[in-house]
């Protein structure tokens, strides 16, 4: 997991008290947002993209933002890197500021967007190739430095192959490669691995790991949970445009009680089981919803065992089991009070909107 | 099928409804085919500068000279403007350079009132697809109204153009234009609708760079077409270029418009964000500045509202320049003026583009 000695110490971090967010040091402190907003406008509506977010990325860490689909984490991204103007507030990346030094910026990040950004008529050399010069890579060791990256994602065989040929992992991994062709300081990475098998998205994670090793900040946006735990130091959560929370992995998960979530389904129950395991010395709470009973319980691989029993004793019959430990998502769903997206790796879908019980 | 049929319908009424600039800009275009196709083809001529000479020895006015001159210059269509706009010339010569530099588009010379049985010389620029027959029947009306019995002998300086001729010239100019239509620019476009642009703006790439290297391949590909089809065209209108010079001079006035086409169009695109509305738009653009750059009718016969047009279009003097070289074995002095135009133009259609470009997403 992701907890390299760098990364520690910075438990106390700027964002429960966002006043604190302007005062990290220059030596420490890669990028400086305070106070952004950006509103977009139409006819109809207006619409708060980003709403007064503060907190700084500190130099060398993977910094994840994490939050449902139209939380305001592209848009976010989108301004750090200058491709949109902030309508309020400022943001400083390097020593640059967004609004003022847009091209020394532009030297200094690398950037993968979400959508896809490749020129698919061109091979997979030419994409790299173009983009180097863009980003006046030195021509003496722009070629090497091409096939390099070629081979650091296995795509030397195909590297005169035209991109719409190439898989959706192969063009994500080119994609994100060509970002760091110029050796950035920062590195932005918005969805790094969305549509992506399990098997591209370790290799992806691989390669992520291997950048920030080299001393490069990563600053990645993400809707899946366990990417973030994997990858990222620190975390901040996104959600309506606003920064709800910023920490590491594990101050997070202080957030939620002790203890282990078990999760039983079944057709129908009765009143004496759930009294019963309510009693259990154990057993923190006990909930039903939709046909399933969500128990919060310390050592719950120690209990489940006894709430077995309860439901054996009164001869109910149980659909389902599952037991884990809390994660990320159920931080989410803790301080929002919804899940961060269908079909999550981890989530319930159903319990949408209405699943924060277990913390309470 | 029916049901899929009404489906793809309404999807496609949908999108067509939803883009009122594709809807404004396909009324426009029949409208501005029938004022300016109509008024730039059928116009009336009008304003053409005829020279009159009277032979030596030269005295104020033989009265062959006064009365047909005095036609002349009374001369007009219905409701319009004279037709003929007369310039008096005392030396023949002078009179003859003047036609042979575009200054004039005839010249009249009146016979010595020692023989005034002889018969009138007319001159014309046979470059001209319209004029000279209009100066033929106006010199021959105002003769015949004069009483006068005189024979008129005309030479057409440059032999016998035909249409095709003419036509051929500006065909070139459209090549050009056609080229940077389908190339110019749009490709910018389908990189901001396609996302493409969100790689690329975060590089510290300029924005000048962009707009130049843009202009930079679309200018190589329009000169390549132009000088196809020129090729072509002197092959099928079987124009034999009379010096080696000319040929260049034809290379050098299709690069100098590529250019200043091609700067307007890229510069044009960079405003839009759907290839849609830019088609429409460089459709309408098309139009205007073809019709209007005298390449199918010389622009002599335009009304003169029309024919201020000319004036900022670039394709008016590129036509002009290469019907010069072409049709005339005209040099530098008759074009220079064709040149310098097109590089103002050029060079206000670079500052627009790169001034108007918008390198964000919004």
């Amino acid at each position: 997991m992701s907890t390299p000695a760098e990364r520690s110490g910075w438990e106390e971090d700027a964002t429960r008290n966002p006043e604190r967010g302007g005062h990290c040091t220059p030596e420490h402190c890669v990028i400086r947002i305070e106070h952004l907003c950006k509103t977009f406008r139409d006819k109809q509506r207006t619409v708060t993209a980003v709403d007064d977010v503060t907190f700084d990325v500190k130099r060398g860490e993977i910094f994840g933002l994490l939050g449902p689909n139209g939380a305001g984490k592209s848009t976010l991204i989108r301004i750090l890197t200058t491709l949109l103007s902030p309508t309020s507030g400022t943001a400083f990346v390097g020593e640059y500021e967004i609004t003022k030094d847009p091209e020394q910026i532009r030297r200094i990040i690398g950037v993968c967007p979400q959508n896809s950004t490749l020129d698919s008529e061109l091979t997979a050399y030419d994409n790299l190739e173009f983009y180097g010069k863009l980003e006046d890579v030195d021509d003496r060791i722009l070629p090497d430095r091409i096939w390099e990256l070629l081979q650091m994602v296995g795509l030397t065989d195909r590297a005169y192959m035209k991109v719409q040929t190439f898989s959706g992992g192969m063009k994500r991994k080119l994609e994100i490669v060509r970002a760091f062709i110029h050796r950035p300081l920062i590195l932005f990475l918005d969805e790094p691995t969305i549509g992506l098998d399990p098997e591209s998205r370790r290799e992806v994670w691989q390669q992520i790991e291997t950048l920030n090793a080299e001393n490069t900040t990563i600053i990645l946006t993400t809707h899946y949970m366990d990417e973030a735990e994997k990858l990222c130091g620190r975390i901040a959560f996104v959600n309506q445009g606003r920064l709800i929370s910023l920490d590491t992995m594990d101050n997070l998960r202080l957030l939620l009680p002790a203890g282990d979530l078990i999760e039983i389904g079944f057709d129908r129950i009765d009143e004496r089981v759930l009294s019963e395991i309510r009693a259990h010395d154990l057993v923190i709470s006990a909930e039903v919803k939709d046909q399933r009973l969500f128990i919060s319980a310390r050592r719950g691989s120690t209990v489940l065992p006894a709430i077995l029993a309860v439901f054996d004793r009164y001869s109910v019959p149980l659909t389902t089991i599952a037991i884990r430990s809390p994660s990320l998502e159920d931080v989410f769903i803790h301080l929002t009070g919804k899940n961060l997206s269908d079909g999550l790796p981890g989530g319930d879908a159903e319990q949408k909107g209405k699943g924060r019980g277990y913390g309470r | 099928m029916i049901k899929g049929a009404i489906a793809i319908f309404k999807r496609d009424f949908k999108k067509f409804l939803g883009n009122p600039f594709v809807i404004i800009f396909t009324l426009l275009m029949p409208i501005m085919y029938l004022v300016i196709f109509g008024n730039a083809m059928g116009g009336t001529i009008s304003h053409v500068s005829l020279a009159v000479v009277q032979e030596e020895p030269y005295v104020t006015g033989t009265p062959l000279f006064d009365a047909v001159v005095a036609d002349l210059k009374h001369m007009a269509q219905r409701d319009s403007p004279p037709t003929f706009d007369i310039i008096v010339y005392t030396d023949e010569l002078k009179a003859k350079r003047a036609l042979q530099t575009g200054v004039v588009s005839g010249v009249l010379i009146f016979p010595s009132p020692l023989f005034s049985d002889r018969p009138m010389r007319l001159y014309v620029d046979s470059s001209d697809s319209v004029t000279p027959s209009v100066i033929i029947s106006g010199v021959n009306a105002a003769l015949v109204q004069s009483g006068f019995r005189n024979q008129v002998e005309i030479n057409k300086i440059y032999g016998d153009i035909k249409y095709l001729q003419f036509f051929g010239v500006g065909v070139i100019v459209m090549a050009i234009f056609m080229t940077t239509m389908m190339g110019g620019g749009i490709a910018l476009i389908k990189d901001r609708e396609m996302g493409i642009i969100e790689g690329y703006f975060v590089t510290p790439v300029k924005r000048s760079s962009i707009i130049m290297g843009m202009i930079a391949s679309g200018t190589v590909r329009a000169f390549l077409s132009g000088f196809v089809i020129f090729i072509v065209d002197l092959l099928i209108t079987g124009i034999v270029l009379q010096t080696t010079e000319n040929f260049f001079m034809v290379l050098l006035v299709l690069f100098i418009t590529s250019i200043g086409i091609t700067s307007f169009m890229v510069s044009m695109a960079s405003r839009f964000s759907n290839q849609q509305e830019y088609a429409s738009m460089s459709a309408f653009f098309n139009l205007i500045l073809f019709m209007t750059s005298g390449a199918f009718y010389p622009v002599i016969g335009m009304p003169d509202w029309l024919r201020w047009i000319t004036i900022i279009n670039p394709e008016y003097y590129a036509v002009h320049a290469l019907r010069s070289i072409i049709l005339r074995g005209q040099g530098l002095d008759v074009i220079g003026l064709d040149l310098i135009a097109l590089s103002i133009f050029s060079i206000a259609a670079m500052i627009l583009g790169i001034a108007t470009y918008r390198r964000t997403l919004e």
